[in-house]
């Protein structure tokens, strides 16, 4: 309501050109003086004011209740560029709240990324700094978010080793909080920590904030709800990942007691073999439809790609694949990271079997079957002959 | 050998009605196909105000049922650890989270952080060692993949949903089956200090979009999941195509970059 | 009376003999079987009457097998038993006598020809071969040597070379015949005979549908059968009165699907393992259908089922319990009662289901939804309908009870329709809602009997706390189930299906119907409704009603095909070269309908999953519903006209 009211008479008269026997007008010129009383506001410098600086994304804090004077003036320079965010140091931290990541082959997890925004939620809550106990060599950990990282004396697979440096860790460092991935191996060390420390598990945390946590119990008919206690495990999608800030990641010396053998012997791992493993546990599956009529080359295909077979309701009716490799509401309904769909148009049960499936690629020669319309990258064209082609562009980059 | 199967009060998902947990279930067959395979003694053990339709665990593969009775606010563990103590068991399996209490999953560490047994978690199959006094577990890890350990006995194992089915139930299984009720441990629970009220479910974030990222990129990335929204290729030559559906594969990492 | 004759007369005699021991040793495998009550005396009385009539109201379903078997049976019958009544003197002497003998004989010889005829030079699949191939000889042998005798004896000896002759004839055949009694053919004359007497469902012959399944003791020391000696005794009668006609297996939807069941080696097999250290290696007719391998090996006391065994349990579960093969059988044999008999002891003792029907049975146990979801959710298909609930009515007319079919998004769309007419014509009506439960049909042909008696109890229990005249639905597996089952439990109701509700309602007048412009439609029969509760006329009477054109399938009404739905078969998913509902499809398409008319939520849901170019799949209630909603329009028409 503080923008003047526009009275065009006044304006029309102040353009007028004086002296002239007939009236003129001078269109560019603007009216020296404000019609009202009332001063204009200027939106940029309000919002250039409001801007919260030392941010990635554009941040604006209305409420002014930084207060002006604790805001320096408003330069463009004072914004990082986006490609470079700026480095928080924390030399001084009033406590510590560290974390243990999966960071499965020394690579951080979504999930990981985001128990680090939780653990940088509660550190920053209060001045405190996020450290992360990782096994050696897992990567960006200063963009994740940590401020100091202690690397773990651990080697193989030996949880209960890990849990015992976890725990003299949690009691010599006085941990504020101790955070893991609700996972299989988080979930695991958590409850660990936990019997080793005889500290309560808030085991899968499903909201956090700096004042409570969430957790759903008793058969989830019930919601817990606390201060956040110091052992937390954090269900997946419950917080963001941190983003925007990069941070130190010292690494800290501790010296963590000697661990004698547990009664693990012996570990080997295994990893999954696409053509064995069960639908509904595969990672990347392949599926056969009405397009496809050549199976031999299916099946080469599958293995080259090392693939789980999967196939349409049909084509297992037609007896060409096995029962058990049916995707759909009636076969199996996949968990799978990517599903790659050969000929088939995508009947709505059928749709509700990759339902989960994070990308999919379809090939199929209608442009308006469901599966285009669901897939990440679609192909319009004949399964059969893109099979081939697809044989022969592997096996030349295996040669080259 | 002796092999012991928790077991607790579990709730239907849907129903909310007493029910046994299927992962227990799937124990108890694990148990019931070590047992026929390679000779054991298999026992349930329960501790609880009351059994209910836990029972039919014995239809699905369990012999002999321990009901150990405690009082509605009591913690199972003691009486637990105790009857597990006196029975000298040498695998004790239990369910990933057991239902009836806090669903922490916590039971099992604390059980054998009491007994000093070592615990292994997430097992889909269980064979017996080379050696004796000794158990080979597959141990089941996300997207298919498995880790083989062989652990001394004996030892805590927890169960993973990727163990084998559970048998499925016969009526005159649970007939037959022995359902023997001793008294358990009082020992009242400690208070957890939580506030409690009635669950609702939280939406869950999206994954993608990352807290920096604008309201724009996650909206898009919240209709991206549903609907694809990828790049479409209309009759490429199948070269191209091939190219094309190799690269994104790479991409996100299924197929090896070369 | 020639020598010749009263030979013949004292061959006839050392038939009897030989027949007589060769049934009394085939009898005493029978007690092996549990008791059973029977009312012999009644079950005697009514021998002519379900023989002549019952019988031959399915034999003459095939009018040439009829002649022929009425020929051979009762001219070999006759022939037998007046030669030897030639032996009192006052007829032997007769020479008309003979000559009505000899037409007797004459009657078999033609009847041998007919069965002769029809096996050779090629035989029928579904007619077995070994002794049934060398019947038509002894047969013709034994009747024309008779013919020759009594030809002879009536002309008083003229023919006497050719007694001679017809004397070896007849004495080869006879005892061949004869010796057929306990193993081969003629065994279904006399196992035949006391079938008929101590018949497991006498009910049956009284017009009644006599289809429910009998409840278990749960509480009986074994539950369900293992093995022959658990079946009751007159079921073992049942079996050994099967003639191999093999008309189950033509009638047979798992059969024809190339699954591994076959109704009548079933019954043979059942029959076989009787005898101590049996073998199916008698066994002369078409086999199971991409057989698994079986020992087939058994005894009285030895199991049925299992590899080691006489039976694959994939036999077992490929039963869609349609009935059909119950139908079609001339010797009125119960073969589904058996083989739920047999499922009952997989499930309740051994808890051998095939992998994906466990799970199901499991939700129903703690959910009482075999799909696990919330009772509440069954009426989520009416949203935006007004559907009055019982529990705040406490009394209505009817009460829809919606079933299964209601957590489907397709037969949702069904119920919507019927919802709709009920509202349009007034009739006052609730639904249990969320107290409803259910029917326990699924876990019942499952052989699950335990979760079965608890669900019928249940709901029961909670029909009682409601005042209604008549329960309606539109799902004829849960009309059976609450008509016919529930009464062993204590609940009978009056339940109407909604195609003979829909039909009294349009005849009374309460829903006007205009008409559909004369589309080509074809109604499939559901088995619950059709076979098991014999309600075929009113569903077709309705669609006339509706000035549809309706056209027929090859096989409709009682006779009609399942469509591979019912008796849990869709979760037990037993493999086959084919899928039921395929077969089906192509029995509608082929009479050149449109429109193929269901009225139940397992026919639309297997009719509905048939892909490529066919007849649209419409519930008879959405087609009633297009033709109230014509009815306005088509009564302007008429008066603007």
């Amino acid at each position: 309501m503080s923008r003047p009211r526009k009275d065009p008479r006044a304006e029309r008269a102040a353009q007028r050109v004086a002296g002239a026997t007939r009236p003129r007008f001078d269109l560019a010129r603007t009216p020296e003086t404000a019609t009202s009383g009332r001063p204009r506001r200027d939106p940029r410098a309000e919002e250039r004011l409001a801007l919260v600086p030392g941010t990635l994304r554009r941040r604006l804090d209305r409420t002014r209740r930084a207060g002006e004077a604790a805001i320096p003036a408003p330069q463009p320079l004072a914004t990082p560029a986006p490609d470079a965010p700026a480095l928080r140091r924390i030399p001084e931290p009033a406590f510590l709240v560290a974390l243990v990541p999966d960071a499965p082959g020394g690579r951080l997890t979504p999930h990981d990324r985001q128990l680090f925004g939780a653990a940088r939620l509660l550190a920053d809550a209060g001045g405190g700094a996020v450290v992360a106990l990782v096994d050696p060599a897992a990567d960006d950990l200063a963009a994740a978010g940590a401020d100091r990282v202690l690397t773990l004396p651990v080697s193989g697979y030996d949880p209960e080793g890990k849990a015992l440096a976890l725990d003299a860790a949690l009691a010599a460092l006085g941990l504020r909080h101790l955070l893991f991935p609700e996972s299989a191996e988080g979930g695991d060390l958590a409850r660990r920590v936990a019997a080793l420390s005889g500290e309560a598990l808030f085991a899968g945390a499903e909201s956090l904030t700096a004042k409570a946590v969430t957790r759903a119990a008793h058969g989830r008919r019930t919601e817990q709800r606390g201060a956040p206690p110091t052992l937390i495990s954090l269900a997946p999608d419950a917080v963001a990942p941190h983003a925007g800030t990069l941070h130190e990641a010292l690494p800290v010396a501790f010296a963590f007691p000697a661990t004698t053998g547990g009664a693990i012997l012996a570990a080997e791992f295994v990893a999954a073999d696409p053509a064995r493993v069960s639908l509904a546990e595969a990672d990347f599956v392949t599926s056969a439809g009405n397009g496809v009529s050549d199976f031999e080359t299916f099946r080469a295909l599958i293995a080259a790609l090392g693939a789980t077979p999967g196939a349409s309701r049909m084509v297992c009716d037609a007896g060409l694949m096995p029962r058990a490799a049916q995707v759909g509401a009636s076969g199996t309904v996949l968990d799978a990271r990517c599903y790659f769909a050969l000929g088939i148009a995508g009947a709505p049960q059928h749709l509700q079997g990759v339902a989960k499936c994070e990308h999919v690629v379809a090939v199929n020669t209608d442009l308006h079957a469901a599966m285009i319309e669901r897939a990440g990258l679609a192909i319009v064209a004949d399964a059969q002959e893109v099979m081939p082609a697809l044989l022969r562009l592997i096996a030349e980059e295996a040669s080259a | 050998m002796r092999i012991a199967v928790l077991l607790s009060a579990g709730r239907h998902a849907v129903s909310g009605r007493p029910a046994p947990v299927p992962v227990e279930l799937q124990a108890v067959g694990l148990a019931a196909d070590f047992v026929e395979r390679h000779g054991a003694d298999l026992t349930g053990l329960h501790a609880g105000p009351d059994v209910g339709p836990l029972r039919d665990a014995l239809g699905h593969g369990l012999p002999n049922l321990v009901h150990l009775v405690t009082g509605a606010d009591d913690d199972p563990l003691p009486s637990l650890a105790a009857a597990l103590r006196e029975g000298a068991f040498d695998l004790i399996l239990a369910g990933r989270v057991a239902q009836g209490g806090e669903d922490s999953g916590l039971l099992p560490y604390a059980l054998a952080r009491a007994l000093g047994l070592p615990i292994v978690s997430d097992a889909a199959a269980l064979a017996p060692g080379e050696t004796p006094g000794t158990l080979n577990v597959e141990q089941a890890l996300p997207r298919g993949a498995r880790r083989r350990l062989l652990v001394r006995l004996p030892v805590l194992v927890t169960v993973h949903p990727a163990a084998p089915a559970a048998r499925p139930f016969a009526f005159a299984g649970a007939r037959r089956g022995i359902l023997e009720t001793r008294p358990g441990l009082a020992a009242p629970r400690a208070s957890t200090g939580l506030e409690e009220r009635p669950y609702r479910p939280r939406p869950k974030l999206i994954a993608k979009a990352a807290a920096g990222a604008s309201a724009a990129e996650r909206l898009k990335a919240a209709t991206e999941a549903a609907s694809g929204g990828g790049r479409l290729l209309v009759d490429p030559p199948p070269e191209e195509a091939a190219r094309e559906i190799l690269a994104y594969l790479a991409g996100i990492g299924v197929v090896a970059k070369r | 009376m020639t020598d010749t004759a009263l030979a013949l007369a004292l061959l006839v005699l050392a038939m009897a003999v030989v027949a007589g021991a060769l049934a009394a040793r085939r009898a005493r495998l029978w007690r092996a079987g549990r008791a059973a009550r029977v009312d012999w005396l009644d079950g005697l009385a009514a021998l002519p009457k379900r023989y002549l009539v019952d019988v031959h109201h399915v034999v003459g379903r095939d009018p040439y097998a009829a002649r022929m078997h009425a020929l051979a049976a009762g001219g070999l019958l006759a022939g037998s038993a007046l030669a030897l009544a030639g032996l009192v003197p006052l007829l032997g002497n007769a020479r008309l006598y003979w000559w009505i003998v000899a037409l007797a004989f004459a009657a078999a010889l033609a009847g041998g020809f007919m069965v002769g005829r029809r096996r050779l030079p090629v035989k029928p699949a579904r007619l077995s071969g070994g002794r049934f191939q060398r019947l038509p000889l002894l047969l013709a042998a034994y009747a024309a040597g008779g013919f020759l005798v009594a030809l002879d004896a009536s002309l008083g000896g003229a023919l006497r070379p050719f007694a001679f002759v017809g004397l070896a004839l007849a004495a080869v055949g006879g005892i061949g015949l004869a010796r057929q009694l306990d193993r081969g053919p003629m065994r279904h004359a006399f196992a035949g005979a006391a079938h008929l007497v101590a018949h497991p469902r006498p009910d049956r012959f009284e017009g009644k549908p006599a289809t429910a399944l009998a409840p278990l003791d749960l509480d009986a020391p074994r539950l369900g059968v293992a093995t022959p000696a658990d079946f009751t005794f007159n079921r073992l009668i049942g079996f050994d009165a099967c003639i191999q006609c093999g008309r189950c297996e033509t009638a047979c939807p798992a059969f024809a699907a190339g699954q591994p069941l076959n109704p009548k080696r079933l019954i043979q097999d059942l029959a076989a393992a009787i005898q101590p250290n049996a073998t199916n290696a008698a066994y002369a007719g078409s086999p199971y259908p991409n057989a698994r391998p079986v020992a087939g090996i058994g005894g009285p006391d030895k199991p049925l089922v299992g590899t080691g065994a006489m039976i694959h349990p994939d036999t077992l579960w490929s039963c869609t319990t349609c009935r059909a093969c119950v139908e079609e059988c001339p010797m009125m044999i119960e073969h589904v009662d058996a083989i739920v008999d047999l499922r009952r002891f997989q499930t309740l003792e051994l808890g051998a289901l095939p992998v994906k029907a466990a799970p199901p049975l499991m939700e129903l146990r703690y959910a009482d939804e075999p799909g696990g979801r919330p009772l509440g959710a069954r009426t989520d298909f009416a949203a935006g309908l007004t559907l009055p609930l019982m529990a705040a009515k406490g009394e209505a007319d009817v009460l829809l009870w919606l079933g299964e079919g209601a957590y489907e998004l397709r037969y949702g769309r069904t119920l919507r329709a019927l919802i709709t007419l009920l509202q349009k014509a007034g009739v006052d009506f609730a639904v249990l809602g969320a107290e409803e439960r259910d029917c326990g049909d699924l876990a019942r042909r499952l052989g699950d009997e335990a979760t079965f008696q608890r669900l019928a109890r249940d709901n029961i229990a909670t029909l009682a706390r409601y005042r209604f005249s008549r329960i309606l639905t539109a799902d004829p597996h849960a009309l059976h189930a609450l008509r016919n089952e529930y009464r062993a439990f204590g609940g009978a109701y009056e339940v109407v299906h909604h195609s003979a509700f829909l039909d009294e309602l349009v005849a009374a007048g309460r829903l006007p119907v205009g008409a559909l412009g004369g589309a080509r439609v074809t109604y499939h029969d559901p088995c619950y409704l059709g076979r098991y509760n014999g309600e075929v006329d009113a569903p077709r009477r309705l669609l006339d009603r509706l000035g549809l054109e309706r056209l027929e399938m090859e096989r409709s009404g009682r006779r009609s095909m399942c469509c591979g739905g019912g008796g849990g078969a869709p979760v037990s998913d037993i493999e086959g070269e084919r899928r039921i509902p395929d077969i089906r499809m192509g029995q509608a398409s082929a009479t050149g309908a449109a429109i193929v008319a269901v009225a139940c939520p397992q026919c639309s849901a297997m009719l509905e999953g048939v892909t490529g170019a066919r007849p649209d799949v419409a519930d008879i209630a959405e087609l009633v519903l297009m033709a109230v909603e014509a009815a306005p329009a088509a009564a302007r028409a008429e008066t603007l006209a």
